[in-house]
């Protein structure tokens, strides 16, 4: 009987600890909320993102992580929100988990509701219906503030899926310090200049690279980055495609990757045979191609904003050694520089609960459109052209991006199944440059598998079936 | 009526004490076999599932990606099982009847490699075989041997894994294989001393027969363990080069995960299981004709 007694006061001791912590808590969440949220219906949404930038607005602010800037926005939403007492979670996940972890929370109901992301990657989830559309929360300031070829990119069908806010365009990096000491001084552009040169050019820099390259201070190096092992950093093999003509997509969605594409794929393979790129590119990944440039293997490689900022950023911290690296664009026959770039932005999830995509929503759009909130953007290219005129005195490569946005193309093509799609190129990279296939053979087997991928996924794609 | 009762005194407590293993058993290994085995018959996509029948396994057998797969899974499984079960029963049989101190050291240096994550070993494998600035491609390049790449040659890819695997997990079965000999009853090693045997006939007309549960033992938990070659296949190659080492596992990875073709991923399983249940089976029934 003592023992029962006991044991009923230490449960009600601990429920009662439970009832009071738990109290605690929501006194807690609530001042999180401003304190503005008394009557107010409580919403609580989850924003996941993957790693972008740290800080709010830069990587130095202390306690500086990747979710500051969408924790502090939250923040900043939910004291002037007068909707709801919104609760808002912010989570991190890792770039190459994403499609896993949103595949099984999709399947298992618990998805997030905003995702923050590079958009190419979230495509297929507008395809498979399962984001909301955020047409009705696009404004004519926003739309006249960011260009249109951003919107393009983010449109599918008549709705546009994702909020832009800012962009990483794809170029190349070079060592000019490589260059000059192979006596090619006249090929290094401005510090602040994304150097175009013309395919002529680029083949009689490789070539001067490969021969002139004095060896006692450059041993092991090679003239340019060459990757095929994996899908990542497949948005450069896909812009080497291009180098010989843009004609990739049809009107349908279809890749119509013909004669342009076959020279692209021989031109490839001849500088690979010719040993100007690092050896081995059929199991070579992006990630040792950025190791092997920061070491000074490889005198042209592969970058975005993001990783541009980052090598300065090894080369200041001293973890890598220090070199004078400045951008080019990819070139092509034509002459016009090749440039991509990965629009990042905002997208919402369908939930069964309307009030949580109500909040997503205005979430979405309060972040994307607040005047200081934007600013921090200028981690990557800021879309908007008010951002970029404010802030292009802080960084000289804003105008050098402006200047060539008019030549991006949209390598994705917004078609559906565009992940799956990605796992069709690298194989037949690797047997083009192990000389498995001939560039005809490869670049056909590519169009057939990719053609197929895109039409199993066209019969599923909500965007299709309109 | 009361034979029921006294059999359900004796073997109550039985049942009560597997009960709760019985139940995490059924949720959360019967349960997801029978709804890997119901999706195979599905195309599933985010808003619906529609029944399509045999479809998924038609549209497998159509793949060749899915031929090669099942071609080298099946070679990774019979190279890395026989190596594994040759090289242990080969250093156990060596060592065993040794002093204690260097069978502890031999036993050792084979299990680090075991405790070490699959993750780490392949990073490390990765650094040393990088064909651009791997330590292996150094050295050859040094020796005048011209670039080296063994991973992106479809001739040496295979061979490699096999290695990289086989030297990973081989220490497990040393360790079994130690435990096993040493059990084994004095007797018979002294009688075939008087018969003057040689340590040949010993090895081969005692020592290897008595070991015979743990031969399959240790080939069914390996065969089991190499059809689901994962980590090394995901961190060395990607399944390339040209799809030269992908295996059913990646392959059932990068439909459920990267594809999002959980129906096609679903029937990738429902195969592999069924090949596991195949190899098992025969082996299972003569452990337990034996015991």
């Amino acid at each position: 009987m003592k023992k029962w007694s006991m044991g009923i006061t230490a449960v009600t001791i601990m429920a009662l600890l439970a009832g009071c912590s738990g109290n605690a808590n929501n006194e807690g969440s609530s001042a999180n909320g401003g304190g503005n949220s008394k009557g107010k219906e409580k919403v609580a949404i989850n924003v996941w993102l993957t790693p972008q930038w740290k800080g709010v607005l830069d990587a130095t602010e202390q306690g500086a992580d990747y979710d500051s800037f969408l924790k502090y926005a939250a923040k900043k939403f939910t004291e002037q929100y007068d909707k709801y007492d919104a609760d808002i979670k912010v989570e991190v996940v890792a770039g190459d988990q994403r499609d896993q972890l949103l595949n099984v929370n999709l399947n298992g109901g618990t998805a997030p509701n905003v995702f923050f992301e590079s958009t190419f990657a979230m495509g297929d989830y507008v395809h498979r219906g399962a984001l909301e559309p955020l047409t009705d929360i696009i404004d004519d300031n926003a739309k006249s503030d960011i260009a249109q070829n951003y919107w393009d990119m983010v449109t599918f069908g008549d709705d546009i899926y994702f909020y832009p806010f800012q962009n990483n365009p794809g170029t190349l990096v070079y060592n000019a310090d490589m260059f000059k000491a192979a006596g090619l001084e006249q090929y290094v552009g401005g510090e602040n200049e994304i150097k175009t040169w013309t395919l002529a050019e680029y083949e009689q820099i490789l070539e001067g690279l490969k021969t002139k390259l004095p060896k006692d201070k450059y041993s092991n190096a090679y003239p340019m980055a060459l990757f095929a092992v994996n899908n990542q950093g497949d948005t450069w093999n896909l812009s080497y495609l291009r180098m010989f003509g843009l004609d990739f997509f049809d009107k349908d969605g279809n890749i119509v990757l013909g004669e342009n594409g076959v020279k692209s794929a021989a031109w490839l393979k001849k500088i690979y045979d010719a040993k100007y790129t690092n050896p081995g590119a059929e199991s070579v990944s992006s990630n040792d191609a950025n190791a092997m440039f920061q070491n000074q293997q490889l005198a042209i490689s592969f970058t975005n904003p993001v990783l541009f900022n980052g090598i300065k950023a090894n080369m200041a911290s001293g973890t890598s050694p220090k070199f004078d690296i400045r951008l080019a664009n990819i070139p092509s026959e034509s002459g016009d520089p090749l440039t991509f770039t990965y629009v990042v932005g905002a997208s919402v999830f369908q939930s069964k609960d309307p009030k949580k995509t109500e909040v997503a929503k205005d979430f979405v759009k309060f972040f994307s459109s607040d005047p200081e909130l934007v600013k921090s953007s200028k981690n990557g290219i800021p879309v908007r052209a008010s951002v970029i005129k404010e802030l292009s005195g802080e960084n000289p490569f804003f105008a050098a991006y402006d200047a060539n946005s008019k030549y991006i193309f949209n390598f994705s093509g917004n078609v559906p199944g565009y992940s799956q799609l990605r796992e069709a190129l690298y194989p037949e990279l690797q047997a083009l440059y192990m000389g498995a296939k001939t560039p005809e053979q490869a670049i056909k087997d590519y169009v057939a598998s990719g053609n197929k991928v895109i039409q199993s996924n066209k019969e599923n794609s909500v965007i299709y079936k309109k | 009526m009361r034979i029921r009762n006294s059999f359900l005194k004796e073997n109550l407590t039985g049942y009560l004490f597997i009960l709760p293993q019985m139940l995490i058993f059924l949720a959360f290994l019967v349960y997801p076999i029978l709804e890997g085995i119901r999706l195979s018959f599905y195309k599933i996509n985010y808003q619906n599932e529609t029944f399509v029948g045999f479809d998924n396994y038609a549209a497998l057998f159509h793949d060749p990606v899915f031929f090669k797969a099942l071609v080298n899974t099946v070679v990774f499984v019979v190279f890395i099982v026989l190596l594994t079960v040759g090289f242990a029963l080969f250093v156990a049989s060596a060592i065993f009847d040794k002093n204690a101190k260097y069978v502890s050291f031999i036993r050792g240096s084979y299990y680090i490699p075991v405790m070490v994550s699959m993750v780490v070993m392949s990073m490390v494998w990765s650094f040393l075989l990088n064909p651009a600035n791997g330590l292996i491609s150094y050295f050859a390049r040094e020796a005048g041997l011209g670039t080296v790449n063994l991973l992106g040659n479809t001739q040496t890819v295979m061979p490699v894994i096999i290695f990289v695997t086989f030297a990973g997990n081989v220490g497990q079965s040393i360790i079994l294989y130690i435990a096993s000999m040493i059990g084994v009853s004095k007797d018979l090693f002294e009688a075939a001393e008087v018969d003057g045997a040689s340590r040949w006939q010993v090895i081969t007309k005692i020592l290897i027969p008595s070991v015979q549960p743990t031969t399959i033992y240790i080939t069914i938990i390996n065969i089991i363990a190499v059809l689901k070659i994962f980590v090394v296949i995901q961190l060395l190659t990607g399944g390339g080069p040209n799809n030269g080492s992908v295996t059913l596992m990646y392959y059932l990875y990068n439909n459920a995960f990267k594809y999002n073709q959980l129906g096609i991923a679903s029937a990738v399983g429902v195969i592999m299981f069924a090949i596991t249940l195949l190899l098992s089976i025969p082996q299972l029934k003569a452990m337990l004709k034996q015991k």
